[in-house]
């Protein structure tokens, strides 16, 4: 069975019966979607467990050859990053759907473009094809706009646009960036396996290599250009913002790490340093300002600037120096946990928010009296994000401490004492928020608190981190090859 | 049983608990309570007979690798490791079973054992770690169990605010030992402890100003969790917590982490002079500043936190100067009298309702007999009295102090213990020799005894330890596989003056019928605020750092809302107006047209003819 096309299949087949089915029928397109996100996640389990990682690579190809006259072909594929990005994309979706349970406005579209975005992620992390790759990442992109205009909440227009102009600003890098490495390969192909035996001339490759750093970079949230996503992540409703934040920014740090660092290295090399302390900069400045933020989807909006910083410093510091495959694997492993830590934080604070109609930290002081599994729910999401030991942040995080301390000590200190920021931000929405007397305004929420089915995609998310957090090698061992088989272009 | 199922019975049994206890059981608190105590339970047994077998080779399991770095996570047993573990789970079972009674009332006790649980797991892990980043996983795990136990009362402010000092404080030393820890990974490749400990092989034999850098880095994190100057100011605000909880923060775990760390990588320390300067000097530094503040206060938690905080600074000054043993001991015996102390504390504070030692006393303190003379014992041992456990702990330290030849040092040590006899024997006199006795009625019927059997039975523990562990010594440096040194009567006339002197000068300031019940140190009023006031250091923290914190993250804000988004609308914007702009062209005006159309052949009929 080829397990990549099934795995897009899935939610291809998902997508087609929506539209057949009447809007009215909302339990019945709820339980589809459910179980769509649940075959997605045991076929990516399946992937993720029959993926050879001593042997590395680029396993389960297929490869279909579709307009032969400019070498389109659909050809997926998955190495380590793409197994491991895959299985996350997996779980925000099925959790995502399970989190929009409740959801009673026009069901039946919201999930449709849910599904769509999801179908776009699946498709970039295992296209080896440049067209096919972008067409994805355009898929994946476009649904975000209705999703929140329609679905969202507080300043939801200006969230869209401000978010679909620089994304498709991205976009705009991105395109001519990949024509021309198609053109200067000169090999009539957009195979993207075929174009990394090409050796592209150095003068070119550090030419183009912005375009492809910056063109996805922006949908990693770098700095400077992260404005869009805690806008976009504070409008839009819980699952989606699970999808944007858990997956989508990937899909960013993927492209620069499939396209920019695998065809372009020697471009890759010549820009990390300016590139780096950008990262750095985010890093530090994404958490300082989520330390004045008065709005929680503000303050995780800002934190995630701040953890995809440790991304794309990651990607950059993988370039230069010899502790390179740490940070490599960190910049890996961070995409994941981050990912799963944002599915939880956004999970959790919009079920907060669907029954106490606010979002704003001031409101709220001594819910975890009122609500405390919901709380505690948060406040473990909030750990990790803070890199504590024992849950899954703090590897990928060390490691890219790590290659940084060797690489650029002064950036390896400063980011190490970023910590202490990253912990005064977090447990200042915990004594804001969640500590204190309770308010009296909330007592209704009492009996309301997180129960049953709401409580499993919150468990299924926490097990994840906690099981990463305590057995790192069950990531690292399937990344590694990988990692190694990429530092050698460098 | 063999070693492996011994040392996941040591370890890994709280851990079960916590969840069930938190999770299962929330709203069954005596099951909840029961669970704990049975992992717990399990946990000691587990230390014990891993005690009992003796040290033996660690194990190793594989269990993270990257690049060039495999690690292995583990457990080290060896003689230290053994001892204490024993100590951890022994002291956390006996905070347990008085917590039945303490906590008996509180709706949220099943959460509360639970996160006792996590702390006990934590420790013990910490303890047995076989490789440093082992160690520091569940260092940084001790913290989060006393951030949750410090703020158990979270919806106190002031419970809040503490636990969130705690946690910030001990990172900013976390931050040091972390970069540490660090520095360590590309010169070895790996954290096993036995391995970098390597007389031969290890980290040691690098010595010179990398080593000083790394200890020194280490021994940020130490003074963060080990509550020294100048990151100490989280542990008194930690009294906020429940009171059984401070007495295992105080005494086996949280503070106690900082010192272990230290004796574990006391060889590389060894190699590390300068470092050992500096650990010298803030050891002693903070032991002599939070003396000074504990002779002041009047709450009699605040009293034994900087005791506590003193106390640590003499562990760390007998490991800089070199012995490792005197650090050891004194950390063993502290464990012991400390909880001790805390936990007669509690009965007071549960049956007064007050933690004024003044109040106490007058409400008639001593009433609780029991209580009180493992008061007396508790603060006779933290005095350094003799024969009491603190005493002959301390007597090492001297002895390596005196060693060492750093006479400023020695001396330094001395004022520190002749004021800790002041302070102790102070509080022990305050709650039972009041001035006055309020005799008042007690209506026990909706109380329950004062000192209920699961509350004594763990404090009677304790003063046997407290008096009988000091004639250890010999059991325990063989542990460790060191011989102690025979000291001679006169070498240990100093200290022991130094004990009499300040309770005596207690007992005229505070003891005898006629006495003022003011320090002497109220004679000097300028000297006296200082102390009161904690020496400003919170104040100035507040002034310089949190202001500064302040600055930058408005200035980062500012950049943010001003720069970033005005000017991604003001983009916006001007893309509006070149737009609108660019439509009065479109005006539908023919004779606009038609002008236009003129204008621009005319002037390139004039470009044309010109060239």
């Amino acid at each position: 069975m080829p397990i990549l096309s099934s795995i897009l299949l899935v939610p291809i087949l998902t997508l087609c019966l929506l539209l057949l089915m009447p809007a009215r029928a909302v339990s019945a397109i709820r339980w589809l979607c459910a179980l769509s996100g649940l075959a997605a996640s045991a076929l990516s389990l399946k992937l993720f467990f029959a993926y050879d990682s001593l042997a590395g690579g680029l396993q389960f190809s297929e490869h279909v050859s579709w307009v032969e006259g400019v070498g389109i072909s659909y050809h997926v594929a998955a190495d380590g990053f793409g197994t491991v990005l895959i299985l996350l994309n997996s779980l925000v979706y099925f959790t995502g759907v399970l989190t929009m349970w409740d959801l009673g406005h026009r069901v039946k579209e919201y999930f449709v473009f849910m599904v769509l975005l999801v179908i776009g992620v699946y498709g970039v992390f295992m296209s080896q094809d440049l067209f096919f790759l972008f067409f994805f990442y355009e898929i994946a992109v476009v649904p975000m706009y209705p999703l929140i205009l329609v679905w969202g909440s507080g300043n939801k227009d200006y969230a869209a646009m401000k978010l679909m102009v620089f994304l498709l600003a991205g976009s705009a890098l991105l395109f001519p960036g990949l024509l021309a490495i198609y053109h200067e390969a000169g090999m009539q192909t957009f195979d993207m396996v075929a174009l990394a035996t090409h050796s592209f001339d150095a003068e070119f490759q550090v030419f183009c290599y912005p375009f492809i750093y910056l063109g996805f970079g922006v949908l990693a949230g770098m700095f400077p250009f992260h404005g869009w996503s805690p806008t976009g992540h504070v409008a839009a409703p819980s699952a989606v913002s699970m999808l944007h934040a858990g997956v989508l920014m990937k899909l960013g740090a993927f492209g620069v790490l499939a396209v920019g660092m695998r065809l372009l290295p020697a471009g890759a090399v010549y820009w990390a340093p300016t590139f780096s302390v950008l990262a750095a900069i985010g890093i530090i400045y994404g958490a300082f300002v989520a330390m004045r933020q008065s709005d929680f989807k503000f303050v995780i909006g800002f934190s995630s600037v701040s953890h995809m910083g440790v991304v794309l410093l990651g990607l950059n510091l993988a370039t230069l120096g010899k502790a390179g495959a740490d940070a490599l694997n960190g910049a890996v492993f961070q995409m994941f946990a981050h990912g799963v830590m944002t599915a939880l934080f956004f999970s959790t604070v919009g079920f907060i928010y669907d029954r106490a109609h606010s979002k704003t930290l001031a409101d709220f002081g001594g819910l975890g009296s009122q609500m405390p599994r919901a709380v505690s729910l948060f406040i473990i999401a909030g750990l990790c994000g803070a890199g504590l030991p024992g849950l899954a942040s703090f590897w990928p995080e060390l490691l890219v401490f790590l290659a940084a301390l060797e690489t650029y000590p002064i950036i390896g200190v400063a980011i190490i004492g970023g910590l202490v920021l990253t912990a005064v931000y977090i447990l200042r929405v915990f004594a804001l928020a969640f500590y204190g007397p309770p308010n009296p305004r909330w007592e209704g929420l009492r009996t309301q608190d997180m129960r049953g089915m709401q409580l499993l995609p919150r468990a299924i998310l926490v097990a994840v981190l906690v099981f990463f957090g305590f057995y790192p090698n069950a990531m690292l061992n399937t990344i590694n090859q990988t990692t190694a088989a990429l530092l050698g272009r460098f | 049983m063999d070693t492996l199922t011994l040392a996941l019975l040591a370890t890994l049994s709280p851990l079960p608990a916590f969840f069930v206890a938190l999770v299962l059981l929330n709203n069954r608190p005596s099951m909840a309570q029961a669970v704990a105590i049975f992992g717990t339970a399990l946990a000691l047994l587990g230390s014990v007979g891993l005690l009992l077998q003796g040290p033996t080779e660690p194990l190793r399991f594989a269990w993270f690798s990257s690049g060039q770095i495999h690690l292995q996570f583990g457990f080290l047993l060896d003689g230290m490791s053994l001892m204490f573990g024993v100590a951890v789970a022994l002291i956390t079972l006996c905070v347990m079973i008085y917590s039945l009674g303490y906590m008996a009332a509180d709706p949220g006790r099943a959460r509360y054992f639970a996160m006792l649980s996590l702390f006990a797991w934590a420790m013990l892990s910490f303890v047995y770690a076989v490789d440093l980043l082992q160690s520091f996983i569940f260092w940084e795990l001790v913290g989060l169990a006393s951030f949750f136990l410090i703020g158990f009362w979270y919806e106190k402010p002031e419970a809040s605010a503490a636990a969130r000092k705690a946690f910030l404080m001990t990172r900013i030393g976390d931050v040091g030992l972390f970069i540490g820890i660090l520095m360590i990974l590309p010169l070895t490749n790996n954290f096993d402890l036995p391995a970098l400990l390597d007389p031969d092989t290890g980290l040691v034999k690098l010595a010179g100003p990398a080593l000083s850098t790394i200890t020194l880095l280490i021994f940020m994190g130490i003074v963060g969790k080990s509550a020294q100057f100048p990151l100490h100011t989280w542990l008194p605000d930690a009294m906020e917590g429940p009171t059984p909880v401070s007495a295992l923060l105080h005494s086996a775990t949280m503070v106690a982490a900082g010192v272990y760390l230290m004796a574990r990588l006391h060889p590389l320390f060894m190699a590390a002079p300068d470092t050992l300067h500096i650990v010298l000097a803030v050891a002693a530094f903070t032991a002599l500043l939070s003396a000074t503040i504990a002779m002041v206060a009047t709450d009699i938690k605040k009293v034994l936190a900087y005791s506590s905080i003193s106390q640590l600074g003499f562990m760390l000054m007998g490991l800089a100067a070199g012995s490792l043993f005197a650090g050891v001991f004194h950390l063993i015996t502290h464990a012991v009298f400390k909880a001790l102390l805390f936990l007669c504390s509690g009965v007071y504070i549960h049956h007064f309702a007050t933690n004024d030692m003044r109040e106490i006393g007058r409400r008639g303190g001593r009433s609780l007999g029991a209580t009180t003379l493992g008061l007396a014992i508790g603060a006779g041992a933290l005095a350094g009295l003799p024969p009491l456990a603190g005493f002959f702990s301390k007597e090492e330290i001297f002895a390596a102090l005196g060693h060492e030849g750093s006479t400023l040092f020695y001396i330094a040590a001395l004022i520190a213990a002749f004021l800790t006899a002041y302070y102790t024997a102070r509080m022990f006199f305050l709650i039972a020799l009041p001035d006055e006795v309020v005799k008042e009625h007690h209506d026990d019927s909706h109380h329950g005894s004062p000192q209920p059997i699961v509350m004594l039975a763990p404090i009677a523990l304790l003063a046997i330890g407290a008096v009988g562990l000091g004639f250890f010594g010999a059991a325990i440096a063989a542990q460790l596989g060191l011989v102690p040194a025979h000291h001679e009567i006169a070498s240990m006339l100093p200290a022991v003056g130094v004990v009499i002197l300040g309770m005596a000068l207690a007992y005229f300031d505070y003891g005898r019928t006629a006495a003022p019940r003011r320090g002497f140190i109220a004679a000097v009023p300028a000297l006296h605020a200082l102390f009161v006031n904690k020496w400003y250091i919170d104040e100035f923290y507040r002034a310089v750092f949190v202001r500064l914190n302040d600055a930058l993250s408005a200035l980062f804000f500012a950049i943010e809302s001003r720069f970033f988004d005005d000017g991604f609308d003001q983009v916006g914007h001007s893309a509006i107006r070149a737009g609108s702009g660019a439509s009065r062209l479109q005006n539908g005006w023919v004779q606009f047209y038609a002008g236009a159309t003129m204008f621009f052949v005319g002037l390139a009929a004039l470009y044309i003819g010109l060239r």
